[in-house]
């Protein structure tokens, strides 16, 4: 069963950028703070994903001709990889370069891909998604929001939630219905795409747990859009969804959330000397599960590589991957708890107290852990 | 995959039914069923000439614990391999458990399509379908840090502990999900799962369970320098 996740390599050509992102991103991570760099995902620095954009590492999936490198997945995974393991702050181009620029890529005009795609590639257009509302989070077919056809357009109305990063990028891609009703389900859903400074938007900031404020609700109120703000074909927006998460389930981020906390304790334990037989059993233990997720993970970027939509598969690993997520500062802390005479730095203990706050989120965004297992028990013909 | 499994496979099947093994558990003589082994060569399976690769000797390991036969076979393998058998043997152990864990899986799949209860297959249910998601998972993981390990040359000291740490540390959970879906079937003798749950407990001990072997990989990371991701690009992948 599950035989289509094959051990995968990753090509020599796409392998050898990691010298230039490793590069980039420390000159990022310097002198910042562990518990900023476990923020990762959520660390907004616009100048660094533009840097990204010049060195060529945004858009390596997409064609030279709109600003991509013409890579593969693989090449993608090598950035991602070396980004997240550094903790550098990729939240400004996040959405955009995973998700976004595929979804305009696949489904978008030949105006649209000119238009988007080579900025997008330079880290100057940033992107947010715009899927869950009040009453639609797991349930996405739930959606109210609704866009109406005018002579001129669209007119926008309706609300989102829980959209990160909202209050600081360019464009929301919104799922919304353009015909029928809830009551419709996935019929009458539509993707547009929303400039998320015309009149009639207007977004709050929500502060999350640890006191920061990623998240957003978003308020449309008659907010008319242009024709070409459809992105894809009318009424086919759940397919297209279904095909921007498989995107977003799929990538090496699904392990590596807490890591930087992984090699900060190592660091320590080295320091410390302490290699007893129980501490080394935990190392190994957590590293021995860490690198199959790196297998299932790259077996899985195999899959989009030979073009495929591996959605069974994404969750398979996602799932996986995010139980390690929350585990790994769950065990960190116990250890160091238990050797309070090592006074550990100040800074690993804040990261750690931020991980444990956050890390239900893990299996939250992206789709729930209840979502996911019921996509692969589908996978292995339960019905 | 190699060219050998199928007929490796067909050869278990004639030799060793579910019938035969709980023979050969009970106590049986099987050195007619070994001699056939013998006559197919594929005891030459890792022998220095016309040896297969251990990535492909592993596949044949799977198709072992898929079927509950004799490890004996794979530790012969081994014993002609002129290699270091210390390295190999946590690496049929973890094969053994992977092929097991196939057998226990697709067997809970067909069950809970197949057993009706409130009206509806079981598999029906929420409650069941994420017990076995999550079972898949841990299939998965098992064999892919398997494949991992056994690809390139002969399995290095932190590849084999690799494919040992993580197949012990999911082989009672996935018996155990095997169990809970199957119900009170499960458990009575005559039914064949237990064939296969009670080896993955057998096989996840023989030579050192998860602790006994994390804590040689976990020796190796302190003792090392690098970043965790760079260690692991440099040892296991």
């Amino acid at each position: 069963m599950f035989d289509t996740l094959s051990l995968a390599t990753i090509p020599p050509e796409d392998e050898a950028l990691r010298p230039k992102v490793r590069t980039l991103a420390m000159e990022a991570v310097a002198g910042m703070p562990l518990d900023r760099r476990a923020r990762s995902w959520m660390g907004f620095d616009p100048a660094f994903s533009r840097k990204l954009g010049e060195a060529g590492l945004l858009g390596l999936t997409l064609p030279t001709e709109y600003g991509g490198a013409g890579r593969g997945p693989f090449a993608r995974f090598v950035v991602v990889e070396e980004l997240l393991a550094a903790g550098a702050p990729v939240g400004a181009h996040w959405i955009a370069d995973r998700q976004s620029a595929p979804l305009i890529y696949n489904y978008g005009t030949e105006a649209q891909r000119r238009e988007y795609l080579p900025r997008i590639c330079r880290g100057e257009a940033l992107f947010c998604i715009g899927m869950s509302e009040p009453g639609a989070g797991s349930d996405l077919a739930a959606v109210r929001s609704r866009a109406e056809r005018t002579g001129e357009g669209w007119r926008l109305n309706g609300q989102k939630l829980w959209t990160t990063g909202a209050q600081h990028v360019d464009y929301m891609i919104a799922l919304v219905r353009t015909s029928g009703g809830p009551e419709g389900r996935h019929a009458g859903l539509s993707q547009l795409i929303v400039p998320l400074d015309r009149p009639g938007v207007s977004i709050r900031p929500i502060e999350d747990l640890a006191g920061d404020s990623h998240f957003n609700e978003v308020f449309f109120d008659d907010v008319d859009l242009p024709p070409d703000a459809l992105i894809g074909e009318e009424g086919q927006g759940w397919a297209q969804v279904t095909a921007e998460l498989a995107f977003e389930r799929s990538g090496p981020e699904r392990i590596y959330s807490s890591h930087v906390v992984l090699d900060a304790w190592i660091e320590h334990l080295r320091k410390v000397g302490r290699a007893d037989d129980r501490t080394a059993a935990i190392v190994g233990g957590l590293i021995a599960r860490l690198a199959t997720l790196r297998a299932m993970s790259l077996a899985c970027t195999g899959r989009l590589a030979a073009g495929e939509s591996p959605v069974v598969e994404a969750s398979l690993v996602k799932d996986l991957g995010t139980s390690f997520e929350q585990e790994l500062p769950l065990a960190i802390a116990d250890d160091l708890a238990a050797h309070p005479q090592e006074n550990p730095d100040p800074e690993i203990v804040a990261a750690l107290r931020y991980l444990t706050l956050v890390a239900p989120s893990f299996s939250l965004r992206g789709g729930t852990r209840e979502i996911l297992r019921g996509i692969i028990a589908r996978g292995m013909g339960l019905r | 995959m190699s060219e050998y499994l199928a007929p490796f496979e067909a050869m278990l099947d004639t030799l060793f039914p579910p019938g035969r093994v709980r023979a050969i558990d009970a106590g049986a003589d099987w050195s007619d069923e070994r001699a056939e082994v013998e006559k197919s060569g594929f005891l030459e399976a890792l022998a220095s000439e016309d040896g297969l690769p251990i990535g492909d000797v592993v596949t044949l390991w799977r198709a072992l614990g898929y079927r509950a036969a004799p490890l004996a076979i794979g530790e012969t393998m081994i014993d002609r391999s002129e290699q270091d058998a210390d390295l190999a043997k946590p690496l049929l152990l973890a094969a053994a458990i992977s092929g097991a864990a196939d057998r226990v899986l697709s067997m809970t799949v067909d069950h809970a399509n197949q057993r009706v209860q409130f009206g509806k297959p079981i598999g029906r249910q929420q409650a069941v379908q994420q017990q076995l998601a999550v079972m898949a998972e841990y299939v998965v993981a098992v064999r892919m840090s398997l494949d991992l390990a056994s690809s390139g040359d002969w399995p290095t000291a932190e590849k084999a502990a690799l494919a040992k740490v993580v197949a012990a540390i999911y082989a009672p959970q996935i018996a155990n999900a095997a169990h809970a879906v199957h119900g009170a079937i499960g458990i009575s003798a005559d039914y064949d799962l237990q064939l296969y749950t009670r080896r993955l407990h057998t096989w996840r001990l023989e030579g050192g369970g998860e602790t006994a072997w994390a804590r040689k990989l976990g020796g190796s990371i302190l003792s090392a320098s690098d970043s965790s991701l760079d260690w692991m690009r440099r040892l296991l992948f």
